[in-house]
């Protein structure tokens, strides 16, 4: 494989990865938030959470523009005040893809946090632990393979994201063209053989965090 | 601060639209405080109410001296901060760690590989079991867990939501010869939830009996579980001999016992407390 087909794979799995980490810690904090507290306003923020799952690609990607382009709300001031321009760069797809694989992954990794006794965590502040420290080494711990699963979930749409990626990040052959805009510049070019490679590796990838996700399911804690 | 009663506290709290009033009045110098009681009584929620896990709880909790709740001065410790032993029903163990981890799990981090655990894991023999998951002991071990685990941090006050209640009546009796031994070895004052009449005169010095969140009643467990159960005995002491520790034994001459039909079942034993009324009578 040269180093051109190769890219777009290298790029998918590292724009996956960069937006895990905005998406972890961002939903592991959601899905707390979510799961733990009871609100007026939980519903709308339920809502918004949900939204960038069901709202069609482009929509999320116009918002992204509107938000962070370089007239944009908050684009502007990056802009002004770093020199900051997000616009059709690979950090551009990594937040399209985070904001996408943000919902997946707060749907998949609030129901185990749901499913921690209460009990457990009303022990351990008994024996001395902080709200935090509750967190940290009780909820997580016994939650951990739903929040896996949750990444793993999240990982796959990531590196699967089109739309937002194409309206944010461009299809710039070298920067921005991960595999699913390949797949789709090599479909309209007639490069079958090279839609065909990347359309394996997606599916492959794909079939594996099924599997991975499928065996991490939530368990009832016995004890 | 140390001093004073091992428990002076009077929660109140209000569930839903008015739905639940909890209002209990507890006391105690020393010793097992039982809470008694029917389901849905308020027992655990009390429990949880000293041990600071409900925000909305009023009133005060004094532990050994120590203020740790007076919401007429805005005094609220956190719960972490109460230093309450808390041994829950069920559920308690941490799936994630092995025996001897759920011991340790309080401690600071100096101590969670010394010799405190061990001298724990020695107490309540639970030794053996020290690299097992909680997921493959069985109701009385993992109880004997709970329970190492809440004195291995050394709480001022213990509380046990009915420990005994998913072990069977072997296991029970043992656990309970296990925990009256611990709590007097160590001079840790508790509360104990139950519903069972045998574990309360067994364990309790005091007991206060809890009906739909209220205090009813608060005495001694003889005094307490007897009207509990509302079953009275009536006889002549036709013969009584003075055993050990100044107490005595007699035998019953026509006695009856009274009491709700469905205790009544023709060749079961009675073991009934009560009282004497009236001292001996000039004439049969």
């Amino acid at each position: 494989m040269t180093s051109e087909a190769a890219f777009p794979i290298v790029l998918s799995l590292r724009v996956g990865l960069a937006a895990l980490t905005i998406v972890v810690p961002l939903g592991l904090a959601l899905a707390c938030l979510q799961a733990r507290t009871r609100y007026r306003l939980r519903r709308a923020v339920d809502a918004l959470i949900l939204l960038p799952l069901v709202l069609p690609p482009s929509v999320v990607g116009y918002f992204l523009i509107v938000v962070l382009g370089r007239r944009g709300l908050v684009g502007a001031l990056l802009d002004r005040a770093l020199g900051v321009r997000l616009v059709f760069t690979p950090a551009a797809a990594v937040l399209a893809s985070a904001v996408v694989a943000l919902p997946l992954f707060v749907k998949t990794a609030q129901p185990a946090l749901e499913a921690v006794p209460g009990e457990l965590e009303a022990v351990a502040r008994t024996l001395g632990l902080s709200p935090i420290s509750v967190l940290v080494r009780v909820t997580l711990p016994a939650a951990w393979r739903g929040i896996v699963a949750a990444g793993v979930l999240g990982f796959a749409r990531a590196i699967g994201e089109f739309g937002a990626t194409l309206m944010f990040a461009g299809n710039l052959p070298g920067r921005t063209n991960t595999m699913p805009l390949e797949i789709f510049t090599a479909y309209q070019t007639g490069d079958d053989a090279r839609a065909a490679l990347y359309v394996g590796v997606l599916t492959g990838l794909s079939f594996c965090v099924v599997l991975v996700a499928g065996r991490l399911g939530p368990r009832v804690l016995a004890s | 601060m140390t001093g004073g009663p091992a428990l002076d506290a009077h929660v109140r709290l209000t569930l839903g639209a008015e739905e639940f009033q909890l209002d209990a009045r507890l006391s105690l110098d020393a010793g097992v405080l039982v809470l008694f009681g029917p389901s849905a009584a308020g027992k655990t929620l009390t429990l949880k109410a000293l041990a600071g896990l409900l925000a909305a709880v009023t009133g005060h909790v004094r532990v050994a001296g120590a203020t740790l709740l007076d919401t007429s001065c805005g005094l609220r410790v956190p719960a972490h901060e109460r230093r309450i032993g808390y041994v829950p029903q069920h559920q308690s163990l941490f799936p994630f760690l092995d025996v001897a981890g759920n011991v340790a799990f309080g401690l600071p981090r100096a101590l969670r590989r010394g010799d405190r655990v061990e001298r724990w894991l020695d107490e309540l023999g639970i030794a053996h079991l020290r690299a097992r998951r909680p997921e493959s002991l069985s109701g009385g071990e993992r109880q004997r867990v709970a329970l190492a685990r809440a004195l291995a941090v050394e709480p001022r006050l213990l509380l046990l939501d009915e420990p005994f209640a998913s072990i069977d009546d072997d296991g029970s009796a043992v656990l309970r010869a296990v925990v009256r031994e611990v709590i007097v070895r160590h001079s840790v004052p508790a509360v104990l939830v139950t519903h069972d009449v045998d574990e309360a005169l067994d364990l309790g010095d005091r007991v206060v009996r809890l009906d739909r969140g209220r205090t009813v009643e608060t005495g001694t467990p003889l005094e307490i579980l007897a009207r509990a159960r509302r079953v009275f005995v009536r006889g002549r002491i036709a013969s009584c001999e003075r055993t050990d520790g100044g107490r005595a034994r007699g035998a019953l001459e026509d006695a009856t016992v009274e009491g709700p039909a469905h205790l009544f079942e023709e060749g079961s034993e009675a073991v009934v407390a009560g009282t004497i009324a009236r001292g001996p009578r000039a004439s049969g």
